[in-house]
C-alpha cells in the first residue's frame, strides 16, 4: 500500500517536472525575438537604500496607540540581471498601561519581510530564491509599505493567504507570459518550506497568481490560488480589479478572498484633486473610502474575526511632495462583538538614496 | 437598517466621486510625470512615458525624479515586483535615464 502512493507520488513529481520543462521552453521560443533590440540609455546600478518612515497616531474604540515605523529595503544589483533585495520592518506599538490612562509603554517589533536574490533571466522568467512576500491578491506584495497604502488600516481579509508570518522561504518564478499590444498576462508561481528560525518563521505552501492587464484602460484583472500544506491543509483563493482610469487621477481597487476560515471582499476608491478647477495648494489632496464586510466559516480564527464583520473607512490624505504625504482617516467598525469608531493621523515619507557614489551607464 | 443606508450612501459618494472623476476635463497642474493623464496608444511600441504612466500609478503615486545613477537598480526591483518585460524596463529606462 505504501510503496503504491510513493510510487503514485513520484509519478506525479515526474509529471510536474516535466509539465514544468515543457512550459518553461514553450515560454523561452521567443526570447532571442524579444530582447534583440537593445534600447540606447544611462541607467547606472548603484546599490540603493530605500523605503518609508511614518508615524500613525491610532484611537480604536477610545485606545490609543502610537505606531512609528520604518521599513528600509536594501538594493545590491549585480550587473543588469541579478538583484539582491531585502526589507526590515521595525514597528513600535505603545499604548496607554491601563489603555486608556497611564504612561504610554510598548515595544518596537522587527520583522525580515524579504531577503531574496531575482535572477531576471527574460521576459517571460524571474527566477527568486529566498525570503519572499507571499503573492496572494493586491494586497500584501504591493500596497503594504506605509508610503504607498491609502489607508492605514489593512482590510481585515490581508490575512487570508498570507499565512503565517506573510512571507514564504522557498523560490518563486514570475513573469510576463505574453505581451500585445492590446493586452499582458502575467503570472507567479511559488513554494515556500516551513520554518521556524528567527525572523525567518513560514509556512509550508505552494501557490501562484494570474493576472491580465489591458494597458489602454489601465485595468487589471487577476487572481491568486494558495495550498497551505502543514497541518489542516486548506485552499485560500483571491480575485482582484484594479483599475486607474487613464482620463482622471483616479485610483479604483477591490478585492474578493475565500479560504477554510472565511470570506470577504473589500472595494476601495481613491481620487487626487489634481484635475479639479481649484486652488493648486489644494490639489495634492487625495480623498479615500473603503468598505469592506467579513463572513466567517467554520469558526474563523488563524487571524480572522470569528462573527460577521463589516467596516468603512474615509481618508483624506495630502501629498506635500510625491514622497512625503500626512495622512489621516475615520473608520467604523461593526459587529455582533463591539461597534467602534477608528481614527488615524499620521505622515509618510519614503526615501531613496544610492549607497555609494557611481557613474552611469 | 442603518448599516445598510450607511454602505449605500458611501457607495454613492464614491460612484459621484468616480463619475465627476471621469467628467472633469480641467488642466492638469503638474509636469510630464502628472499621473494617468494620456492612455498608452494604440501603435504597436509604446514609449517610455506611456510604460511609465500606465505601470508605475497601479501601486502608487509615480515618483518626480530619480536620480540616473540608481534609475537602473530601481527599475530592476520594480521589474520583479510589477512583473514588467523586458522591453517595458528597457523603455522605462531609456525615458527616466535618457
Amino acid at each position: 500500500m505504501d510503496s503504491t502512493i510513493l510510487r503514485l507520488r513520484y509519478a506525479r513529481t515526474r509529471l510536474c517536472f516535466a509539465l514544468g520543462i515543457a512550459f518553461y521552453l514553450m515560454l523561452s521560443r521567443n526570447i532571442a525575438a524579444q530582447d534583440s533590440q537593445p534600447i540606447e540609455y544611462h541607467a547606472g546600478y548603484v546599490p540603493v537604500i530605500s523605503g518609508g518612515i511614518g508615524y500613525v497616531h491610532n484611537v480604536d474604540g477610545g485606545i490609543t496607540t502610537l505606531e512609528p515605523q520604518i521599513n528600509p529595503i536594501l538594493l545590491v544589483p549585480f550587473g543588469s540581471h541579478v538583484l539582491l533585495e531585502s526589507r526590515t520592518d521595525f514597528t513600535g506599538f505603545f499604548e496607554r498601561k491601563n489603555l486608556t490612562n497611564g504612561p504610554f509603554t510598548g515595544k518596537v517589533f522587527k520583522t525580515v519581510e524579504f531577503a531574496q536574490v531575482n535572477w531576471l533571466v527574460n521576459t517571460h522568467v524571474i527566477a527568486t530564491a529566498g525570503r519572499y512576500l507571499l503573492p496572494f491578491g493586491l494586497y500584501g506584495e504591493r500596497l503594504e509599505p506605509i508610503w504607498i497604502r491609502n489607508l492605514q488600516d489593512s482590510p481585515i481579509t490581508a490575512t487570508i493567504g498570507t499565512r503565517t508570518s506573510g512571507s514564504g522561504d522557498g523560490f518563486m518564478f514570475r513573469g510576463v507570459a505574453t505581451q500585445k499590444p492590446p493586452y499582458s498576462i502575467q503570472y507567479t508561481a511559488y513554494f515556500s518550506t516551513r520554518s521556524n528560525i528567527n525572523q525567518l518563521q513560514s509556512a509550508r505552501v505552494a501557490g501562484g497568481d494570474v493576472s491580465l492587464y489591458l494597458p489602454h484602460p489601465h485595468l487589471e484583472i487577476g487572481t491568486s490560488y494558495q495550498r497551505f500544506l502543514q497541518n489542516h491543509q486548506i485552499n485560500s483563493v483571491a480575485t482582484y480589479v484594479s483599475w486607474q482610469p487613464p482620463s482622471s487621477p483616479l485610483d479604483i481597487k477591490a478585492e474578493a478572498d475565500y479560504s477554510y476560515n472565511g470570506r470577504g471582499y473589500w472595494l476601495e476608491s481613491a481620487y487626487l484633486f489634481q484635475q479639479l478647477p481649484i486652488p493648486s495648494v489644494f490639489r495634492r489632496t487625495q480623498v479615500v473610502g473603503r468598505m469592506q464586510q467579513f463572513f466567517p466559516s467554520h469558526g474563523g480564527g488563524n487571524s480572522l474575526p470569528r462573527v460577521d464583520s463589516q467596516r468603512f473607512d474615509v481618508g483624506l490624505n495630502y501629498y506635500v511632495r510625491d514622497d512625503l504625504r500626512f495622512v489621516s482617516s475615520y473608520g467604523r467598525s461593526f459587529s455582533s462583538q463591539r461597534n467602534a469608531n477608528v481614527w488615524n493621523v499620521g505622515f509618510t515619507y519614503r526615501f531613496l538614496f544610492p549607497l555609494w557614489p557611481g557613474r552611469t551607464k | 437598517m442603518r448599516r445598510s443606508t450607511l454602505c449605500i450612501v458611501i457607495l454613492l459618494l464614491l460612484s459621484s466621486l468616480a463619475s465627476a472623476a471621469v467628467a472633469l476635463k480641467a488642466e492638469p497642474y503638474s509636469s510630464d510625470h502628472e499621473q494617468g493623464k494620456n492612455s498608452l496608444s494604440h501603435h504597436a511600441q509604446p514609449t517610455g512615458e506611456e510604460v511609465f504612466k500606465a505601470n508605475c500609478g497601479r501601486c502608487h503615486v509615480p515618483p518626480m525624479s530619480i536620480s540616473p545613477r540608481i534609475t537602473g537598480t530601481v527599475i530592476m526591483h520594480m521589474r520583479t515586483r510589477a512583473r514588467l518585460s523586458r522591453r517595458d524596463e528597457q523603455l522605462l529606462l531609456k525615458y527616466m535615464a535618457p
